[in-house]
């Protein structure tokens, strides 16, 4: 007996220590913090407008339903309001259970009526301490996000889903989108520049296409974003007068989503425009060939497509192994910005009838086809530049590379860089083979 | 005889120590409070003090090689025994001192990254058991555990620089230097506090068998522990920009953005945690150094007892300062990098001597 206490106590420091590792490991691994997934709700995607003085926040929450098979997840929208987002919040958290912080939140749509508020207002408490990772997406919505959020979309069972999908890297990376999360938001905002963007989006009734536009598919291919499907002829899947749950539903809203069985009609979204802030006020919505420009500038871009009308015909032009960008040199005193872009490109599509022996040619691209492509692209970023100097919105971060690479001319230049500079563009496209 | 044995610790570990806590210890809210003070140039105000410590701890590694005696016997032979007891006494209180920065840290960042939820202060109080623990050890554990440490660290890090270095803009850093001096040298002043890695090398004096090029090894060991913070630091802040200074936990938010984590969620959490396991050492060797002082101090023996007193202490400032690290960041900023400036940088040049005077006496 004697020996064996002998041995304890012999052991006693190493139980001791694998008995506090193991205390330690449960505790730091939250396993005495965790909560059973059945008995909470989380939050992800919010939709904030503005309501009065106040603010309106509906969170789309997902709350996990038992279930041996199938559909285990159940969407559902709660509203909160109040002076700020996290007092909404905070009102949702109280309804639902959910926890205080936006981990699993990865979308964050702001209604068409924040363009009257600045936008770091509305999004501060995002920032504030830990309340979120910054890696949910922003975007701002033709009409009410509240009703954006409730509209039952075709291509996901819920729609923040839905929305994340027309914001995804693989469109970002097409030159189809300007997403951006949290980070970036205020990086862009917060820099010398002071001016973000953000993807602007449109709902558009299933099946709906508007026609015309100047390319197979850039440009004018928007379906009816006059309001027509927001309100009106298509059965309005939402809107602002009619289709499901208006904003009366005021503070304690609630509604089970599901797909669309809910009356209104299915919804498709598209998010080519860009919403552009300057020093944290609304500046405008840049169209699509402005935003495809400022994609192609400002992200890694895979795969764009361009049209190009050449030889009387009209081509369709996939541009592929793209690097674009601005540089900022001051030479004699003058500030010269040069928008680059360089891109191999290959023929996606032509207004003639097939001819399988031309076709397998299509990575040997005319020169006329390329010059064509080049004057587009040049185009498009005239356009955008213009549009950047009239509302003195730095979204091509022009005074930022001042500041960065020409620091002795800041002082000099800061306020008027925009209309002052002289634009080279060097675009160089060449065939894949 | 155990008792001495219980006190050794060898080169490598101390160069383990020196690679692995040295980083570790500033990886929560260092990154945040330079980002703040020096903006983009935060890396050269973090260079000035690991320089200036770099070279504090050549000093003191050097001064190994010409002696084999204890920084307690350095000052017992060259200003008594009294005044030994006295500086020991005052090293116990700066360990201590030293120590409630991280431990609120560590607390704050246990609760922020490891829990969804709300939790309690109580989640992090089994942190003292491990702490009262480890405290009754001698420098042979401190070792033990830093050989441990070293790869757990090493691995952990290389997940974490895979996960964000991609991410990285280095454009933030531009212009370079346009950053007022006097931010550049108050960010290095106010994170001084954060410097305590020569007094560690003074409490393991006279505790390991110096070698030929020893004070090169462990050197260049501090070295390494340096670009491993400024490597985060670099990280950290050409990821976030000019909003570096309102993201807190650095360590936590690099990885975020890397593209898998969209899909697989927080795989980065199994190397923070494997982190959090050295973090923890490095936090506990403060207190580790606070119990050793105090015996060296009152000649009481009994380490359970003061690790249980010493533990007491910060436990109790813990509890009653749970909500408070704001102001004591404010006090320690201000005011305690006098006292660190004073512990770590000039005694341990001091150190110098007292050796010269302890050989003439001899």
């Amino acid at each position: 007996m004697k020996d064996r206490i002998k041995n304890l106590n012999k052991y006693s420091h190493i139980i001791y220590l694998l008995v506090m590792l193991a205390l330690l490991g449960l505790f730091f691994t939250n396993d005495f913090g965790i909560v059973d997934i059945h008995k909470t709700s989380l939050i992800v995607a919010v939709g904030i407008d503005p309501a009065g003085e106040e603010v309106q926040v509906t969170a789309q929450i997902a709350v996990p339903q038992p279930s041996q098979s199938g559909e285990n997840v159940q969407y559902t929208e709660v509203q909160g309001s109040g002076l700020t987002v996290a007092d909404a919040l905070n009102e949702i958290n109280a309804k639902t259970g959910t926890y205080p912080k936006l981990l699993f939140c990865k979308l964050i749509l702001l209604g068409e009526g924040c363009q009257k508020n600045e936008l770091f207002k509305t999004l501060g408490c995002f920032y504030r301490r830990n309340f979120s990772e910054l890696t949910a997406l922003v975007a701002m919505c033709k009409g009410k996000a509240q009703e954006m959020l409730e509209m039952p979309a075709n291509i996901a069972p819920e729609n923040s889903l839905a929305l994340q999908k027309v914001l995804s890297e693989e469109l970002k990376k097409s030159a189809n989108v300007s997403s951006v999360d949290l980070k970036k938001l205020a990086e862009t905002n917060y820099s010398v520049s002071e001016a973000c963007y953000m993807p602007y989006i449109e709902a558009n009734v299933q099946g709906t296409s508007q026609s015309g536009g100047n390319g197979d598919d850039v440009g004018g291919e928007s379906p009816d974003s006059s309001g027509g499907q927001q309100g009106g002829g298509s059965g309005g899947g939402s809107g602002e007068g009619g289709g499901q749950q208006s904003g009366q539903g005021g503070q304690s809203g609630g509604s089970p989503q599901s797909g669309g069985q809910q009356g209104g009609q299915t919804v498709e979204f598209t998010a080519r425009k860009t919403a552009v802030f300057s020093g944290g006020k609304f500046a405008g919505i840049l169209d699509e060939q402005q935003a495809f420009a400022l994609n192609v500038l400002k992200n890694s871009v895979n795969l764009a497509i361009v049209p190009a009308d050449a030889e009387g015909v009209h081509y369709t032009v996939g541009l592929k192994s793209t690097s674009g960008g601005v540089k900022l040199k001051v030479k004699d005193g003058v500030p010269e910005a040069t928008f680059s872009f360089k891109a191999k490109a290959q023929i996606q599509g032509a207004r003639v009838v097939l001819d399988p022996e031309t076709a397998m040619h299509d990575d040997v691209v005319s020169p006329e086809v390329l010059r064509a492509t080049e004057a587009e692209l040049q185009r498009r970023m005239e356009d955008l530049i213009k549009t950047c100097a009239e509302t003195n919105c730095d979204v091509l971060g022009i005074k930022d590379l001042l500041h960065k690479y020409n620091y002795k001319y800041f002082e000099a230049f800061k306020d008027d860089i925009l209309t002052r500079m002289k634009v080279n563009f060097k675009i160089q496209i060449g065939s894949v083979s | 005889m155990s008792g001495i044995t219980d006190m050794k610790i060898s080169v490598r570990q101390i160069c383990f120590i020196m690679l692995a806590y040295t980083a570790v210890s500033k990886f929560i809210l260092y990154p945040t409070a330079l980002s703040f003070n020096s903006g983009r140039d935060l890396l050269f105000s973090s260079l000035i003090d690991f320089l200036i410590q770099g070279v504090i701890i050549w000093a003191v590694s050097f001064l190994c090689s010409r002696t084999d005696k204890t920084f307690f016997k350095l000052i017992e032979g060259t200003l008594g025994k009294v005044v030994a007891r006295i500086i020991y006494g005052l090293f116990a209180l700066f360990f201590i001192v030293a120590t409630v920065i991280p431990l609120f840290e560590q607390k704050v960042y246990v609760q922020a990254i490891f829990y969804d939820t709300i939790p309690s202060l109580l989640i992090f109080l089994p942190f003292f058991a491990f702490s009262v623990y480890a405290a009754c050890k001698g420098f042979k554990n401190i070792g033990r555990c830093a050989d441990v440490c070293l790869p757990l660290f090493l691995v952990s890090m290389l997940f974490i620089f895979a996960m964000s270095l991609g991410e990285v803009n280095w454009q933030h850093f531009f212009p370079v230097l346009k950053t007022p001096l006097n931010k550049v040298f108050g960010g290095s002043l106010i994170t001084a506090f954060r410097f305590v890695e020569p007094c560690w090398l003074l409490m393991f004096m006279g505790h390991f068998e110096y070698k030929k090029h020893d004070a090169l090894k462990i050197t260049l060991s501090y070295a390494g522990g340096a670009l491993f913070t400024l490597l985060v630091l670099a990280t950290f802040y050409g990821i976030y920009g000019d909003i570096a200074a309102s993201r807190q936990f650095a360590i936590s938010k690099i990885s975020l953005f890397f593209p898998a984590i969209e899909l697989i969620g927080r795989i980065d959490l199994i190397a923070l945690y494997i982190l959090e396991a050295v973090m923890l050492f490095a936090l506990v060797i403060n207190i580790q150094f606070a119990v050793h002082c105090i015996i060296k101090c009152t000649g009481y023996g009994n380490r359970a007892v003061l690790s249980l007193a010493v533990n007491g202490v910060l436990l109790i400032m813990l509890i009653f300062l749970n909500n408070s690290l704001d102001a004591l960041l404010g006090i320690w900023s201000q005011w305690m990098w006098i006292a660190f400036v004073i512990f770590a940088n000039i005694i341990p040049l001091l150190a110098w001597t007292m050796r010269k005077r302890d050989k003439n006496e001899g």
